[in-house]
C-alpha cells in the first residue's frame, strides 16, 4: 500500500468537492435562466439559487418569469421553492423531481427592471408554429372590425383619396395570373409545334405507301409485308399514347385545379373589403355588431393565453425522440435488458402550486408530469387548478396537453365566475359607452386542439347588469335607440367559436343583444352605409376595369387554340391508325389469296387436296 | 514535461533494479486495461485508484496506458462485435438482466458493446501479459538495459537540466 497514494487520493476528492461547491450552482442556474428565457422569449430570472448534492435538493428563494408582451411586468412570479431530484437517474444525465411545492404564486407583477430578452438567431428563424398561426389569423380577425364606426358614418367619402392610399392588389395579381398563363400558353404552343409526332406520322404514312399490295405475289413477301405493317401499328398505338398523354398534361395544367374564377373574385372582394375598412364603413349584421362590440375584450387576452400552449406543443414536439441510436466508433451500442432507465430527460412528476391572482383570488392545485417525452413516461401533462377570492368569485384551469399519440392533443377548460362589473364597460365599441351601475360577470373557454385541428367556444355573460346612462345623456338618435334597447336588459350572453375544421381559420362572435343593435342602427344610418358601399364598390370595380373579363376572353380563346391544335394532332393519329388497319386487312387478304392460289397449284400437280 | 520525463526517468530507473518485476507487470497489466477500455468508464476509476494506492509502477501503468490506447483504437471494432456476442448469449440473459436491474453494475455501463467487449479481452490478456511481462523485465535487465542506457535518448536525458532537478529533488525527500 502507499501511503502517499492515499493522501493524495483523500486531496483530490476534497478539492472536487470544493469545486464543484464553488461552481456548480451559478453555472445550473444560469443555463437554467437560459434555456427558460429562450422558451418564454422574455427574461426568466431564478434568486437564490442553491444546489445540495448530498441531500440532492434544489430550492430557490424567488422565481420572475417576464412578459413577453410587456417586459416590465412579469407573466407570474414565485416565491420559495424546493424539490428533491432522484440520484440514480443524474448518473444517466436525466433529472427526474417526484414533487416540487411552489409557494407565493402571482400573476401579472411589475418587474423592478426590464426582462427583455435577445433570442438567438437560430431561435428567432424557427418556422412559426401551428398555433402561432391561429394567433395571428385571429389577432387580424379581431382587429378587422374593432375600429368601425357605426355611429358617425361618413357619407361625404373621399374616394380619391381613400383609393391612393388603398393601393389596389387585385389589378396587378390579376395581371401576374395572365402573364403566367401567356408563358404557360406559349409553352404549349412551342410543344405542338415541336413534337415529333407529325413527323413520325408522315414516316408512317410514307412507309404505308410504299407497300404496293398489288405487286406482291409471293406468300412470303406479304407476311413479311404484314410483319411490318404490324410494326408500324404499335409505332401508331404509342403515338396515341402520347398524344393521348398530351391531353392529360394541357387538361392537368388548365384545369379547375389551377386556375379559378373565384380566386378572382376573392382578390376583388379583398380589395373592396379594404376600402371598406380603411373608410370605418361597418356592414351591419349581427355577426360584425357582436364582434365589434364584444370581440376585441374577449378575443385579446384568448390568444395571449394561447400563446402558453404554443410553447407547450414547441417544446413537446421537439424533444420527442431525444435518444437516438447512435453507434460510433469507440461509442458501441447499448443494450436495454429492462425499461428501468427508459427515463426521459427531464420528468417532473408533480407540482403543487398556491399562490394568488392579480384578481386576489386564492389560486391552489396540481400540475402533473411535465416531462421531455411524454412517450416515456406515458403520461400526459395535467393540470388542475382552482381557487375563491372574496364575493363568490371563483376560477377553474383545467386540462391536458398529450403528446402520446402521433397528433398532439392539448385541450383546456377555463371559468372565472363571480367577478364585479359595477363602474366597468362591458365593451370598448362606441355602441356601447356606457359603464354598469351593477352586475357579476362569468367567462368560461373551452379549446381543443388535435394537430392542426383548432376548436374553442368562449362564453361571457354579464348578469344582474344596470346601465349607467349618467345626468344628461347624448341626444344622438342612434344612442337614443340603443339607450331604449338595453335598458330593459339584464343579462347579456356573448359566445365566441374559433375554429378551423371546415378550413380557414373562422371566428364567430354572437350575443343575445346583436339583434337590438342592428335593428337600432338599420332604422338610422344604414341607408348612408349602403351610399357610401356603392360609391367604393363602384370605385373599385372601375379601377379594376375589365381585365376578369380580358382575361377569361383571353384564356378561353388560346385554350381554344390549344384545343384544335390537339384534335388536329389526334384526327391525324386516328386517320393514320385507320390506315395501317386497311393495309394490313389488305395484306392479309392477299397473302389469302396467294397461299389458295398456291395450295390449287399443288392440288392440279399431284391430285392430292389440301 | 516535468512530470513525462520524471516518469521515464522512473521508469529507466525501476526497469534497471530497483522495482520488482511483480510491481513493473501489475503496471503494465493495469494501464494495459484502461487502454483497452474506453477511459472515461467507471471501472478505470476503480484501476486508477488501485495505480495510486499499490505498490505498482506508475511509469509502467503509463506506457502501457500509451501502448494500448493506440491498439484499441484499432481493435474497436473487433471489441464491439465480441460485446455484441456476449451480450446476445442467451445462457448470459438473466446475469444481464439481474446486473442491469441493480444500479450500480449499470452505472459500469457493462451493457455497451465495446465497454463489455474491451473489459474482457482485457482481463483475458492480464492472464498471459503478466508473466510475460516479468519474464520481459528479467530479459531487459540481463540483455537490453546496457544498450538503452548507451542511447543518445537516454544520455540527452539525463543531461537535461530537468533530470538533474529530479534528481536532486529525489535525493532530498529519499
Amino acid at each position: 500500500m502507499r501511503i502517499k497514494g492515499l493522501i493524495f487520493l483523500a486531496i483530490i476528492t476534497a478539492l472536487g468537492f470544493l469545486i464543484s461547491w464553488i461552481s456548480i450552482d451559478p453555472i445550473v442556474e444560469s443555463e437554467i435562466e437560459y434555456q427558460a428565457s429562450i422558451a418564454n422569449g422574455a427574461l426568466v430570472e431564478i434568486d437564490g439559487f442553491d444546489i445540495d448534492l448530498i441531500d440532492l435538493k434544489i430550492r430557490w428563494d424567488r422565481l420572475q418569469v417576464a412578459n413577453p408582451e410587456n417586459t416590465m411586468s412579469n407573466s407570474f412570479e414565485t416565491g420559495e421553492m424546493e424539490l428533491d431530484f432522484l440520484f440514480w437517474p443524474t448518473w444517466w444525465e436525466r433529472v427526474i423531481v417526484e414533487d416540487i411545492i411552489f409557494k407565493d404564486f402571482k400573476m401579472d407583477t411589475e418587474r423592478e427592471t426590464d426582462g427583455y430578452f435577445e433570442i438567438p438567431e437560430d431561435e428567432k428563424n424557427a418556422e412559426p408554429s401551428f398555433v402561432a398561426q391561429v394567433i395571428g389569423d385571429m389577432t387580424s380577425e379581431i382587429s378587422r372590425n374593432a375600429n368601425m364606426e357605426f355611429t358617425n358614418i361618413k357619407t361625404n367619402i373621399n374616394v380619391d383619396s381613400l383609393m391612393s392610399k388603398l393601393n389596389l392588389q387585385a389589378p396587378d395579381k390579376i395581371d401576374s395570373l395572365r402573364n403566367g398563363l401567356s408563358r404557360n400558353y406559349q409553352k404549349w404552343d412551342s410543344t405542338f409545334a415541336n413534337t415529333k409526332i407529325n413527323k413520325e406520322i408522315a414516316d408512317i404514312e410514307k412507309t404505308i405507301n410504299a407497300i404496293d399490295v398489288k405487286k406482291i405475289k409471293d406468300p412470303k413477301k406479304a407476311i413479311e409485308a404484314i410483319k411490318n405493317v404490324q410494326k408500324l401499328a404499335k409505332q401508331v398505338d404509342s403515338l396515341k399514347t402520347r398524344a393521348q398523354n398530351l391531353k392529360n398534361d394541357f387538361q392537368e395544367d388548365f384545369g379547375d385545379s389551377k386556375f379559378s374564377v373565384g380566386r378572382i373574385d376573392n382578390w376583388i372582394q379583398a380589395d373592396f373589403q379594404r376600402a371598406m375598412n380603411m373608410a370605418k364603413l361597418p356592414t351591419i349584421d349581427p355577426g360584425n355588431i357582436a364582434q365589434s362590440l364584444f370581440g376585441e375584450n374577449l378575443l385579446a387576452d384568448y390568444s395571449g393565453y394561447l400563446e402558453y400552449v404554443a410553447i407547450a406543443r414547441k417544446y413537446g414536439s421537439r424533444l420527442v425522440g431525444e435518444d437516438k441510436d447512435k453507434i460510433e466508433r469507440y461509442e458501441g451500442k447499448d443494450y436495454k435488458f429492462s425499461d428501468k432507465y427508459d427515463w426521459p430527460k427531464l420528468w417532473i412528476q408533480n407540482i403543487d402550486l398556491s399562490g394568488e391572482t392579480k384578481t386576489a383570488i386564492q389560486l391552489a392545485g396540481q400540475i402533473t408530469n411535465i416531462s421531455s417525452d411524454q412517450k416515456k413516461t406515458k403520461e400526459p401533462i395535467r393540470f388542475d387548478l382552482g381557487g375563491k377570492g372574496d364575493s363568490n368569485r371563483s376560477m377553474t384551469l383545467t386540462g391536458e396537453f398529450n403528446y402520446l399519440g402521433d397528433e398532439p392533443r392539448e385541450t383546456i377548460n377555463f371559468t372565472y365566475d363571480g367577478f364585479g362589473l359595477k363602474g366597468t364597460k362591458i365593451s370598448p365599441s362606441e355602441l356601447l359607452p356606457y359603464p354598469l351601475k351593477t352586475g357579476t360577470g362569468e367567462v368560461s373557454a373551452t379549446v381543443s386542439i388535435i394537430d392542426k385541428r383548432f376548436d374553442s367556444e368562449i362564453g361571457y355573460k354579464a348578469k344582474g347588469i344596470a346601465f349607467d346612462f349618467g345626468q344628461n345623456p347624448s341626444k344622438d338618435r342612434i344612442q337614443q335607440l340603443i339607450r331604449d334597447a338595453v335598458s330593459s336588459t339584464d343579462q347579456i350572453n356573448v359566445t365566441a367559436l374559433v375554429d378551423n375544421l371546415d378550413g380557414p381559420l373562422k371566428v364567430k362572435v354572437r350575443s343575445n343583444v346583436d339583434d337590438l343593435f342592428v335593428n337600432a342602427l338599420k332604422s338610422t344610418v344604414s341607408k348612408e352605409v349602403d351610399r357610401a358601399r356603392q360609391k367604393i364598390e363602384s370605385r373599385v370595380r372601375s379601377e379594376i376595369g375589365n381585365r376578369k373579363e380580358q382575361l377569361l376572353a383571353f384564356k378561353n380563346e388560346k385554350e381554344a387554340e390549344i384545343r384544335k391544335e390537339y384534335e388536329r394532332l389526334e384526327n391525324r393519329v386516328n386517320e393514320e391508325i385507320k390506315k395501317v388497319e386497311e393495309k394490313k386487312e389488305e395484306l392479309e387478304k392477299k397473302k389469302k389469296e396467294l397461299e389458295d392460289s398456291l395450295k390449287n397449284n399443288i392440288k392440279d400437280r399431284i391430285g392430292i387436296d389440301w | 514535461m516535468f512530470l513525462i520525463l520524471k516518469y521515464v526517468a522512473k521508469l529507466l530507473k525501476a526497469l534497471s533494479s530497483e522495482a520488482s518485476p511483480n510491481q513493473l507487470a501489475g503496471g503494465f497489466i493495469l494501464g494495459m486495461i484502461i487502454g483497452l477500455t474506453p477511459v472515461l468508464s467507471v471501472h478505470n476509476l476503480i484501476i486508477l485508484i488501485l495505480i495510486i494506492i499499490l505498490k505498482v509502477n506508475i511509469g509502467m501503468a503509463i506506457l502501457a496506458f500509451l501502448i494500448f490506447s493506440g491498439i484499441a483504437y484499432l481493435a474497436d471494432p473487433l471489441f464491439h462485435s465480441f460485446g455484441i456476442w456476449i451480450l446476445e448469449n442467451d445462457g448470459l440473459q438473466d446475469t444481464w438482466t439481474s446486473m442491469y436491474n441493480n444500479e450500480l453494475w449499470a452505472i459500469t455501463k457493462f451493457y455497451n458493446t465495446v465497454v463489455i467487449g474491451s473489459f474482457i479481452s482485457a482481463l483475458v490478456l492480464c492472464v498471459p501479459m503478466f508473466p510475460l511481462t516479468k519474464v520481459g523485465v528479467v530479459q531487459y535487465r540481463k540483455h537490453i538495459h546496457e544498450k538503452v542506457m548507451k542511447t543518445k535518448f537516454a544520455k540527452a536525458l539525463k543531461g537535461t537540466k530537468l533530470y538533474s532537478v529530479y534528481q536532486t529533488v529525489a535525493r532530498v525527500r529519499g
